[in-house]
Protein backbone atom coordinates (compact mmCIF):
# COMPACT_ATOMS: atom_id res chain seq x y z
CA UNK A 1 0.00 0.00 0.00
CA UNK A 2 3.12 2.28 0.21
CA UNK A 3 2.93 4.90 -2.08
CA UNK A 4 6.70 6.10 -2.78
CA UNK A 5 7.60 9.85 -2.72
CA UNK A 6 3.60 10.86 -1.93
CA UNK A 7 3.23 13.18 1.15
CA UNK A 8 1.42 12.25 4.22
CA UNK A 9 1.55 15.19 6.15
CA UNK A 10 1.99 18.68 5.30
CA UNK A 11 2.46 21.60 7.02
CA UNK A 12 2.08 25.39 6.17
CA UNK A 13 3.37 28.24 8.05
CA UNK A 14 1.70 26.84 11.43
CA UNK A 15 2.78 29.04 14.00
CA UNK A 16 1.61 29.30 17.77
CA UNK A 17 2.05 32.05 20.60
CA UNK A 18 1.56 31.79 24.26
CA UNK A 19 1.36 35.17 25.48
CA UNK A 20 4.91 36.85 24.33
CA UNK A 21 6.57 33.55 23.88
CA UNK A 22 6.86 32.23 19.98
CA UNK A 23 6.25 28.89 20.99
CA UNK A 24 6.30 28.05 17.29
CA UNK A 25 7.26 30.21 14.69
CA UNK A 26 6.14 29.95 11.15
CA UNK A 27 6.71 26.41 10.02
CA UNK A 28 6.28 24.42 6.80
CA UNK A 29 7.43 21.17 6.63
CA UNK A 30 6.15 18.36 4.57
CA UNK A 31 6.73 14.44 5.86
CA UNK A 32 6.48 11.24 3.13
CA UNK A 33 4.31 8.56 3.56
CA UNK A 34 5.88 5.25 5.39
CA UNK A 35 8.66 7.08 6.56
CA UNK A 36 10.29 7.70 10.14
CA UNK A 37 11.73 11.58 11.02
CA UNK A 38 12.88 12.56 14.42
CA UNK A 39 12.81 15.91 16.22
CA UNK A 40 15.62 16.66 18.36
CA UNK A 41 16.06 19.66 20.46
CA UNK A 42 16.64 21.04 23.81
CA UNK A 43 13.48 21.45 26.25
CA UNK A 44 11.40 24.49 25.34
CA UNK A 45 12.26 24.55 21.38
CA UNK A 46 8.57 23.52 20.59
CA UNK A 47 8.84 20.28 19.70
CA UNK A 48 5.72 19.00 21.97
CA UNK A 49 3.70 22.28 21.05
CA UNK A 50 4.08 20.89 17.20
CA UNK A 51 3.20 17.47 18.20
CA UNK A 52 -0.14 18.62 20.32
CA UNK A 53 -0.83 20.87 17.01
CA UNK A 54 -0.38 18.03 14.70
CA UNK A 55 -2.46 15.81 17.08
CA UNK A 56 -5.02 18.24 17.25
CA UNK A 57 -5.16 18.65 21.12
CA UNK A 58 -3.81 22.84 20.44
CA UNK A 59 -4.90 24.78 17.90
CA UNK A 60 -2.36 27.23 16.36
CA UNK A 61 -3.08 30.68 16.00
CA UNK A 62 -2.46 30.37 12.09
CA UNK A 63 -1.37 28.28 9.02
CA UNK A 64 -2.34 24.74 7.76
CA UNK A 65 -2.05 21.27 8.70
CA UNK A 66 -3.19 18.27 6.26
CA UNK A 67 -3.00 14.07 6.59
CA UNK A 68 -3.26 12.77 3.62
CA UNK A 69 -4.63 15.80 1.69
CA UNK A 70 -7.19 16.74 4.12
CA UNK A 71 -7.25 19.47 6.97
CA UNK A 72 -7.32 18.49 10.36
CA UNK A 73 -6.93 21.50 12.25
CA UNK A 74 -8.43 21.24 15.48
CA UNK A 75 -9.52 17.84 15.43
CA UNK A 76 -8.48 15.01 17.06
CA UNK A 77 -8.37 10.60 15.88
CA UNK A 78 -6.28 11.07 12.76
CA UNK A 79 -2.86 10.63 14.40
CA UNK A 80 -1.69 7.73 16.83
CA UNK A 81 -0.38 10.12 19.85
CA UNK A 82 2.36 8.46 22.20
CA UNK A 83 3.25 9.95 25.39
CA UNK A 84 6.47 9.78 27.76
CA UNK A 85 4.19 8.57 30.36
CA UNK A 86 2.77 4.99 29.41
CA UNK A 87 -0.66 6.31 31.05
CA UNK A 88 -1.34 2.84 30.86
CA UNK A 89 -5.25 2.86 32.45
CA UNK A 90 -4.36 0.59 35.88
CA UNK A 91 -8.03 -0.88 36.37
CA UNK A 92 -7.48 -2.38 32.76
CA UNK A 93 -5.83 -5.64 31.63
CA UNK A 94 -3.00 -5.52 29.02
CA UNK A 95 -6.41 -6.31 26.39
CA UNK A 96 -8.18 -3.63 27.71
CA UNK A 97 -5.45 -1.38 27.56
CA UNK A 98 -4.69 -2.02 23.78
CA UNK A 99 -8.36 -1.82 22.73
CA UNK A 100 -8.95 1.39 25.11
CA UNK A 101 -9.16 3.74 22.08
CA UNK A 102 -12.20 1.46 20.31
CA UNK A 103 -13.67 1.29 23.93
CA UNK A 104 -13.85 5.22 23.88
CA UNK A 105 -14.67 6.04 20.49
CA UNK A 106 -17.52 3.04 19.88
CA UNK A 107 -17.65 -1.13 20.68
CA UNK A 108 -14.80 -3.18 21.10
CA UNK A 109 -15.55 -5.63 18.55
CA UNK A 110 -14.26 -9.00 17.76
CA UNK A 111 -11.99 -7.79 15.56
CA UNK A 112 -10.23 -5.10 17.84
CA UNK A 113 -9.46 -7.93 20.52
CA UNK A 114 -8.49 -10.29 17.56
CA UNK A 115 -5.79 -7.41 16.33
CA UNK A 116 -4.79 -6.76 19.65
CA UNK A 117 -4.06 -10.16 20.59
CA UNK A 118 -2.06 -10.29 17.50
CA UNK A 119 -0.44 -7.64 18.65
CA UNK A 120 0.56 -8.58 21.98
CA UNK A 121 1.48 -11.65 20.64
CA UNK A 122 3.67 -11.12 17.69
CA UNK A 123 5.34 -8.64 19.95
CA UNK A 124 5.75 -10.38 23.31
CA UNK A 125 3.18 -10.00 25.08
CA UNK A 126 0.95 -12.85 24.50
CA UNK A 127 0.80 -14.35 27.94
CA UNK A 128 0.18 -11.00 29.37
CA UNK A 129 -3.09 -10.47 28.15
CA UNK A 130 -5.08 -10.84 30.87
CA UNK A 131 -2.23 -9.28 33.41
CA UNK A 132 -3.02 -5.46 35.23
CA UNK A 133 -0.45 -2.51 34.14
CA UNK A 134 0.82 -2.55 37.36
CA UNK A 135 2.58 -5.73 37.17
CA UNK A 136 4.71 -5.35 34.27
CA UNK A 137 8.08 -3.79 33.75
CA UNK A 138 8.84 -0.52 32.60
CA UNK A 139 9.62 -1.51 28.98
CA UNK A 140 6.49 -3.94 28.54
CA UNK A 141 4.64 -0.87 30.03
CA UNK A 142 5.88 0.91 27.41
CA UNK A 143 5.03 -1.78 24.57
CA UNK A 144 1.70 -1.78 25.56
CA UNK A 145 1.32 1.70 24.69
CA UNK A 146 3.04 1.42 21.47
CA UNK A 147 0.36 -1.41 20.72
CA UNK A 148 -2.25 0.78 22.04
CA UNK A 149 -1.57 3.61 19.90
CA UNK A 150 -1.12 0.88 16.69
CA UNK A 151 -4.58 0.05 17.51
CA UNK A 152 -5.94 2.91 16.67
CA UNK A 153 -4.66 2.30 12.59
CA UNK A 154 -4.40 5.22 11.68
CA UNK A 155 -1.42 6.24 9.25
CA UNK A 156 0.64 8.73 11.22
CA UNK A 157 2.30 7.83 14.77
CA UNK A 158 3.10 10.89 16.74
CA UNK A 159 5.46 9.33 19.45
CA UNK A 160 7.02 12.03 22.18
CA UNK A 161 10.21 11.00 23.53
CA UNK A 162 8.44 7.16 24.45
CA UNK A 163 11.68 5.53 25.48
CA UNK A 164 12.83 8.69 27.85
CA UNK A 165 12.37 6.99 30.95
CA UNK A 166 14.17 3.75 30.23
CA UNK A 167 17.28 2.05 31.01
CA UNK A 168 19.84 1.91 28.27
CA UNK A 169 19.20 -1.73 28.02
CA UNK A 170 16.14 -1.74 27.60
CA UNK A 171 16.39 1.37 25.43
CA UNK A 172 18.05 -0.36 22.97
CA UNK A 173 16.01 -3.32 22.69
CA UNK A 174 12.99 -1.37 22.28
CA UNK A 175 14.81 0.94 19.63
CA UNK A 176 15.24 -2.37 17.84
CA UNK A 177 11.42 -3.73 18.27
CA UNK A 178 10.20 -0.26 17.15
CA UNK A 179 11.83 -0.12 13.85
CA UNK A 180 10.37 -4.12 13.41
CA UNK A 181 6.86 -2.82 14.32
CA UNK A 182 7.43 0.43 11.81
CA UNK A 183 8.78 -2.51 9.18
CA UNK A 184 5.39 -4.95 9.55
CA UNK A 185 3.29 -2.14 9.81
CA UNK A 186 4.58 0.46 7.29
CA UNK A 187 3.12 3.92 9.44
CA UNK A 188 4.60 7.08 9.02
CA UNK A 189 6.34 7.87 12.79
CA UNK A 190 7.01 11.40 13.74
CA UNK A 191 9.60 10.73 16.60
CA UNK A 192 10.76 13.31 19.55
CA UNK A 193 13.76 12.40 21.63
CA UNK A 194 16.25 14.42 23.01
CA UNK A 195 19.06 11.50 22.09
CA UNK A 196 20.83 12.79 19.04
CA UNK A 197 21.81 8.60 18.69
CA UNK A 198 18.68 7.39 19.16
CA UNK A 199 17.38 10.00 16.28
CA UNK A 200 19.61 8.97 14.00
CA UNK A 201 19.66 5.62 14.59
CA UNK A 202 15.69 5.10 14.25
CA UNK A 203 15.31 7.70 11.13
CA UNK A 204 14.91 8.31 7.83
CA UNK A 205 15.38 12.07 8.54
CA UNK A 206 16.05 14.00 11.39
CA UNK A 207 14.61 17.81 11.86
CA UNK A 208 16.76 19.76 14.57
CA UNK A 209 14.76 22.67 16.15
CA UNK A 210 16.12 25.40 18.68
CA UNK A 211 14.02 28.19 21.00
CA UNK A 212 13.03 31.42 21.03
CA UNK A 213 11.36 31.12 18.82
CA UNK A 214 10.72 27.65 18.55
CA UNK A 215 11.90 26.90 14.81
CA UNK A 216 13.43 24.02 12.94
CA UNK A 217 17.12 25.00 12.14
CA UNK A 218 18.03 22.05 10.35
CA UNK A 219 16.73 19.43 8.21
CA UNK A 220 19.46 15.88 7.50
CA UNK A 221 18.85 13.23 5.58
CA UNK A 222 20.13 9.84 7.16
CA UNK A 223 20.64 7.67 4.39
CA UNK A 224 22.21 4.58 6.53
CA UNK A 225 21.35 1.45 4.88
CA UNK A 226 19.13 -0.97 7.27
CA UNK A 227 18.76 -3.37 9.30
CA UNK A 228 21.09 -1.46 11.38
CA UNK A 229 22.81 -3.09 14.10
CA UNK A 230 24.66 -2.13 16.91
CA UNK A 231 27.86 -1.57 14.35
CA UNK A 232 25.56 1.28 12.42
CA UNK A 233 26.58 3.26 16.06
CA UNK A 234 30.58 3.29 14.68
CA UNK A 235 30.04 3.71 11.21
CA UNK A 236 31.68 6.87 9.74
CA UNK A 237 28.17 7.75 7.99
CA UNK A 238 26.45 7.80 11.44
CA UNK A 239 29.19 9.66 13.01
CA UNK A 240 29.38 12.37 10.24
CA UNK A 241 25.28 12.93 10.93
CA UNK A 242 25.53 12.90 14.78
CA UNK A 243 28.63 15.17 14.34
CA UNK A 244 26.23 17.84 12.24
CA UNK A 245 23.03 17.85 14.53
CA UNK A 246 25.52 17.87 17.54
CA UNK A 247 27.29 21.29 16.06
CA UNK A 248 23.72 22.69 15.45
CA UNK A 249 22.07 21.76 18.85
CA UNK A 250 25.55 23.11 20.33
CA UNK A 251 25.19 26.36 18.97
CA UNK A 252 22.25 27.00 19.89
CA UNK A 253 23.43 26.58 23.32
CA UNK A 254 26.76 28.80 22.91
CA UNK A 255 24.40 31.83 21.88
CA UNK A 256 22.73 31.04 24.81
CA UNK A 257 25.71 31.60 27.02
CA UNK B 1 -4.05 -14.31 49.47
CA UNK B 2 -1.12 -16.40 51.48
CA UNK B 3 -1.50 -17.76 54.81
CA UNK B 4 0.28 -14.64 56.63
CA UNK B 5 -2.06 -12.20 55.06
CA UNK B 6 -4.83 -14.08 56.30
CA UNK B 7 -3.50 -14.45 59.88
CA UNK B 8 -2.83 -10.35 59.58
CA UNK B 9 -6.06 -9.16 57.96
CA UNK B 10 -8.28 -11.99 59.93
CA UNK B 11 -6.87 -13.24 63.28
CA UNK B 12 -5.37 -10.17 64.51
CA UNK B 13 -8.29 -7.83 64.78
CA UNK B 14 -10.14 -10.87 66.38
CA UNK B 15 -7.81 -11.17 69.12
CA UNK B 16 -7.62 -7.50 70.16
CA UNK B 17 -11.20 -7.48 69.83
CA UNK B 18 -11.05 -10.42 71.92
CA UNK B 19 -8.82 -8.62 74.90
CA UNK B 20 -11.09 -5.69 75.12
CA UNK B 21 -13.68 -7.79 75.84
CA UNK B 22 -12.00 -9.87 78.28
CA UNK B 23 -10.50 -6.55 79.70
CA UNK B 24 -13.70 -5.29 80.56
CA UNK B 25 -15.09 -8.25 82.11
CA UNK B 26 -12.09 -7.97 84.54
CA UNK B 27 -12.48 -4.29 85.19
CA UNK B 28 -15.96 -5.06 86.12
CA UNK B 29 -14.66 -8.15 88.48
CA UNK B 30 -11.41 -6.84 90.12
CA UNK B 31 -13.29 -3.20 90.60
CA UNK B 32 -16.08 -4.70 92.29
CA UNK B 33 -18.52 -2.80 89.97
CA UNK B 34 -22.44 -3.37 91.41
CA UNK B 35 -24.37 -4.42 88.42
CA UNK B 36 -26.83 -1.58 88.26
CA UNK B 37 -23.95 0.46 87.19
CA UNK B 38 -22.64 -1.52 84.24
CA UNK B 39 -22.86 -5.11 83.40
CA UNK B 40 -20.23 -7.75 82.34
CA UNK B 41 -19.82 -8.55 78.57
CA UNK B 42 -21.39 -11.91 79.54
CA UNK B 43 -24.23 -10.21 81.18
CA UNK B 44 -24.82 -7.48 78.37
CA UNK B 45 -24.66 -10.64 75.87
CA UNK B 46 -27.21 -12.62 77.83
CA UNK B 47 -29.35 -9.77 77.97
CA UNK B 48 -29.39 -9.84 74.53
CA UNK B 49 -29.70 -13.63 73.78
CA UNK B 50 -32.66 -13.90 76.17
CA UNK B 51 -34.72 -11.44 74.82
CA UNK B 52 -33.90 -12.23 71.38
CA UNK B 53 -37.48 -12.14 70.25
CA UNK B 54 -38.57 -8.67 71.61
CA UNK B 55 -35.05 -7.09 70.53
CA UNK B 56 -35.07 -8.82 66.86
CA UNK B 57 -38.17 -6.88 65.41
CA UNK B 58 -36.66 -3.66 66.75
CA UNK B 59 -33.62 -4.08 65.41
CA UNK B 60 -34.83 -5.04 62.41
CA UNK B 61 -36.26 -1.60 62.38
CA UNK B 62 -33.71 0.20 62.96
CA UNK B 63 -31.90 -2.03 60.05
CA UNK B 64 -34.46 -0.84 57.45
CA UNK B 65 -33.86 2.62 58.78
CA UNK B 66 -30.75 2.89 57.78
CA UNK B 67 -31.00 0.54 54.45
CA UNK B 68 -33.44 3.63 53.68
CA UNK B 69 -31.44 6.06 54.72
CA UNK B 70 -27.82 4.88 53.81
CA UNK B 71 -29.16 3.84 50.41
CA UNK B 72 -30.56 7.54 49.72
CA UNK B 73 -27.33 9.20 51.06
CA UNK B 74 -25.02 7.09 48.94
CA UNK B 75 -26.96 8.23 45.89
CA UNK B 76 -27.62 11.83 46.51
CA UNK B 77 -24.03 11.99 47.63
CA UNK B 78 -22.98 11.01 44.14
CA UNK B 79 -25.26 12.61 42.39
CA UNK B 80 -24.11 16.22 44.13
CA UNK B 81 -20.57 15.04 43.94
CA UNK B 82 -20.84 14.25 39.79
CA UNK B 83 -22.96 16.95 39.25
CA UNK B 84 -20.86 19.43 40.76
CA UNK B 85 -18.25 18.29 39.54
CA UNK B 86 -19.24 19.02 36.34
CA UNK B 87 -21.19 22.02 36.43
CA UNK B 88 -18.46 24.84 38.24
CA UNK B 89 -21.29 27.11 39.08
CA UNK B 90 -22.64 24.35 40.95
CA UNK B 91 -20.08 23.44 43.12
CA UNK B 92 -19.69 27.60 43.85
CA UNK B 93 -23.36 27.85 44.54
CA UNK B 94 -24.03 24.60 45.84
CA UNK B 95 -20.86 23.51 48.30
CA UNK B 96 -21.46 26.07 50.73
CA UNK B 97 -25.01 25.40 51.28
CA UNK B 98 -24.10 21.63 51.88
CA UNK B 99 -22.02 22.76 54.34
CA UNK B 100 -24.05 24.86 56.48
CA UNK B 101 -26.48 21.51 56.46
CA UNK B 102 -23.76 19.75 58.21
CA UNK B 103 -23.16 22.13 60.81
CA UNK B 104 -26.98 22.26 61.56
CA UNK B 105 -26.62 20.08 64.91
CA UNK B 106 -28.12 17.14 63.68
CA UNK B 107 -30.19 16.55 67.05
CA UNK B 108 -31.69 19.73 66.10
CA UNK B 109 -33.40 19.15 63.48
CA UNK B 110 -34.45 15.44 64.59
CA UNK B 111 -37.55 17.62 66.19
CA UNK B 112 -39.05 19.68 63.40
CA UNK B 113 -38.46 16.48 61.06
CA UNK B 114 -41.32 14.75 62.89
CA UNK B 115 -43.40 17.75 62.96
CA UNK B 116 -43.11 17.47 59.24
CA UNK B 117 -42.93 13.67 58.90
CA UNK B 118 -44.87 12.33 61.65
CA UNK B 119 -43.06 9.23 63.55
CA UNK B 120 -42.73 6.77 61.02
CA UNK B 121 -39.81 5.44 59.04
CA UNK B 122 -39.88 8.91 57.50
CA UNK B 123 -37.46 11.35 59.26
CA UNK B 124 -35.32 8.16 60.71
CA UNK B 125 -34.45 8.36 56.49
CA UNK B 126 -33.99 11.93 55.95
CA UNK B 127 -31.76 12.20 59.22
CA UNK B 128 -29.32 8.80 58.02
CA UNK B 129 -29.63 10.31 54.56
CA UNK B 130 -28.83 14.20 55.92
CA UNK B 131 -25.53 12.53 57.76
CA UNK B 132 -24.33 9.90 54.91
CA UNK B 133 -24.75 12.48 51.78
CA UNK B 134 -21.91 14.33 52.90
CA UNK B 135 -18.68 12.23 53.42
CA UNK B 136 -19.79 10.99 49.81
CA UNK B 137 -20.27 14.21 48.08
CA UNK B 138 -16.68 15.64 49.79
CA UNK B 139 -14.87 12.47 48.66
CA UNK B 140 -16.79 12.09 45.33
CA UNK B 141 -16.14 15.54 44.31
CA UNK B 142 -12.40 15.41 45.13
CA UNK B 143 -11.70 12.24 43.45
CA UNK B 144 -13.20 13.75 40.24
CA UNK B 145 -11.56 16.53 40.25
CA UNK B 146 -8.26 15.00 41.03
CA UNK B 147 -8.18 12.24 37.64
CA UNK B 148 -4.80 12.60 36.70
CA UNK B 149 -5.26 15.20 33.82
CA UNK B 150 -3.04 13.14 31.42
CA UNK B 151 -5.21 10.30 31.34
CA UNK B 152 -8.29 12.79 30.43
CA UNK B 153 -5.87 13.91 27.56
CA UNK B 154 -5.05 10.39 26.77
CA UNK B 155 -8.83 9.83 25.92
CA UNK B 156 -8.96 13.22 23.69
CA UNK B 157 -6.36 12.06 21.50
CA UNK B 158 -7.73 9.20 21.25
CA UNK B 159 -10.74 10.63 20.29
CA UNK B 160 -13.22 9.67 22.73
CA UNK B 161 -16.75 11.17 23.77
CA UNK B 162 -17.08 12.72 26.73
CA UNK B 163 -19.30 10.38 28.31
CA UNK B 164 -17.42 7.78 27.59
CA UNK B 165 -14.24 9.34 29.43
CA UNK B 166 -16.38 10.05 32.28
CA UNK B 167 -17.15 6.39 32.42
CA UNK B 168 -14.11 4.81 31.60
CA UNK B 169 -11.65 7.05 33.42
CA UNK B 170 -12.81 9.13 35.80
CA UNK B 171 -15.40 6.80 37.35
CA UNK B 172 -12.95 3.64 37.99
CA UNK B 173 -10.26 6.37 39.07
CA UNK B 174 -12.98 7.97 41.53
CA UNK B 175 -13.96 4.30 43.36
CA UNK B 176 -11.37 4.58 46.21
CA UNK B 177 -12.34 8.11 47.03
CA UNK B 178 -16.16 7.14 46.84
CA UNK B 179 -15.82 4.37 48.96
CA UNK B 180 -13.55 6.44 51.30
CA UNK B 181 -16.71 8.25 51.80
CA UNK B 182 -19.37 5.65 52.11
CA UNK B 183 -17.39 4.30 55.21
CA UNK B 184 -17.23 6.99 56.71
CA UNK B 185 -21.59 7.53 55.91
CA UNK B 186 -21.65 3.65 57.10
CA UNK B 187 -20.13 3.75 60.78
CA UNK B 188 -22.26 7.37 61.02
CA UNK B 189 -25.57 5.59 59.25
CA UNK B 190 -27.27 3.88 63.01
CA UNK B 191 -25.82 6.98 64.94
CA UNK B 192 -28.43 8.96 62.50
CA UNK B 193 -31.16 6.41 63.00
CA UNK B 194 -30.58 6.21 66.69
CA UNK B 195 -30.82 9.97 67.16
CA UNK B 196 -34.08 9.86 64.62
CA UNK B 197 -35.70 7.29 67.21
CA UNK B 198 -34.88 8.99 70.28
CA UNK B 199 -36.38 12.43 68.93
CA UNK B 200 -40.01 10.29 68.07
CA UNK B 201 -41.05 6.83 68.16
CA UNK B 202 -44.04 5.64 67.69
CA UNK B 203 -44.48 2.19 69.58
CA UNK B 204 -41.28 0.50 69.64
CA UNK B 205 -37.22 1.04 68.90
CA UNK B 206 -34.13 0.53 69.83
CA UNK B 207 -33.84 3.90 71.34
CA UNK B 208 -37.08 3.85 73.17
CA UNK B 209 -36.28 0.04 74.35
CA UNK B 210 -32.79 1.56 75.53
CA UNK B 211 -34.25 4.06 77.76
CA UNK B 212 -36.86 1.85 79.17
CA UNK B 213 -33.74 0.21 80.35
CA UNK B 214 -32.63 3.19 81.92
CA UNK B 215 -35.30 3.54 83.88
CA UNK B 216 -35.02 -0.03 85.30
CA UNK B 217 -31.45 0.52 86.20
CA UNK B 218 -30.91 -2.77 83.91
CA UNK B 219 -27.60 -1.98 82.97
CA UNK B 220 -27.35 -4.80 80.93
CA UNK B 221 -29.95 -4.23 78.76
CA UNK B 222 -29.04 -0.87 78.44
CA UNK B 223 -25.37 -2.35 77.41
CA UNK B 224 -26.86 -4.78 74.62
CA UNK B 225 -28.45 -2.56 73.03
CA UNK B 226 -25.54 -0.67 72.66
CA UNK B 227 -23.97 -3.42 71.50
CA UNK B 228 -26.54 -4.35 68.72
CA UNK B 229 -26.57 -0.81 67.52
CA UNK B 230 -22.87 -0.67 67.35
CA UNK B 231 -23.22 -4.18 65.25
CA UNK B 232 -25.76 -2.30 62.45
CA UNK B 233 -22.79 -0.08 62.17
CA UNK B 234 -20.13 -2.45 62.27
CA UNK B 235 -21.49 -4.70 59.57
CA UNK B 236 -22.48 -1.55 57.04
CA UNK B 237 -18.63 -0.98 57.83
CA UNK B 238 -17.70 -4.33 56.50
CA UNK B 239 -20.19 -4.38 53.77
CA UNK B 240 -18.53 -1.37 52.06
CA UNK B 241 -14.71 -3.03 52.92
CA UNK B 242 -16.28 -6.43 50.84
CA UNK B 243 -17.67 -4.26 47.94
CA UNK B 244 -14.39 -2.05 48.05
CA UNK B 245 -12.66 -5.17 47.65
CA UNK B 246 -14.73 -6.44 44.83
CA UNK B 247 -14.62 -3.10 42.83
CA UNK B 248 -11.00 -2.83 42.32
CA UNK B 249 -9.51 -6.24 41.55
CA UNK B 250 -6.19 -4.39 40.10
CA UNK B 251 -5.09 -3.06 43.28
CA UNK B 252 -4.66 -6.43 44.66
CA UNK B 253 -3.80 -9.15 41.95
CA UNK B 254 -1.71 -8.74 39.09
CA UNK B 255 -4.07 -10.90 36.87
CA UNK B 256 -7.57 -10.27 36.11
CA UNK B 257 -10.22 -13.32 37.25
CA UNK B 258 -11.49 -14.95 33.74
CA UNK B 259 -14.77 -13.32 34.57
CA UNK B 260 -14.63 -9.83 34.89
CA UNK B 261 -15.03 -7.53 32.13
CA UNK B 262 -11.87 -6.63 30.99
CA UNK B 263 -10.42 -9.91 31.25
CA UNK B 264 -12.44 -11.26 27.54
CA UNK B 265 -9.63 -12.45 25.89
CA UNK B 266 -10.37 -14.01 21.90
CA UNK B 267 -9.67 -17.95 23.75
CA UNK B 268 -12.03 -17.34 26.46
CA UNK B 269 -14.55 -15.33 24.28
CA UNK B 270 -14.90 -18.68 22.25
CA UNK B 271 -14.76 -21.15 25.10
CA UNK B 272 -18.25 -19.13 26.48
CA UNK B 273 -19.80 -19.45 22.75
CA UNK B 274 -18.62 -23.28 22.96
CA UNK B 275 -20.38 -23.39 26.45
CA UNK B 276 -23.73 -22.36 24.81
Amino acid sequence: MRVPNSELLTLVDVTKRFGTTQALSPTSLSIERGSFVSIVGPSGCGKSTLFNILSGLLLPDGGEVAVGGKSVVGSTGHAGYMLQKDLLVPWRTVLGNITLGAALTGRVTEEDRRQATSFATRYGLGDFLRHYPGSLSGGMRQRVALMRTLALNTELLLLDEPFGALDAQTRFEMQQWLLSVWRDSQRTVLFITHDVDEAVFLSDRVLVMSPRPGRIVDDVEVAITRPRTLATLTETDFTTIKARILRQLHRDAESLS
Amino acid sequence: MNRFKIFRNLVVPVISFSALIGLWELIILWGHVQGYLAPTPLAAWEAISSNWSTLWPLTSWTIKETVWGFGAGAVIGILFGVLMSKLRFLQRSLYPVLVVTQAVPIVAIASPLVLLMGFNLGPKVVIVAWIVFFPVTVNVLDGLNHVDHDLITLARVLGARPWRTFFLIEVPATITPLFSGLKIGATYAVTGAVIGEMAASSGQSLALYQHTQIGQLNSAGVYGTTILMTAIGMSWFLLMITLEHLCTPWLRRSVARRWSRGARTLDNTYVVKGAK
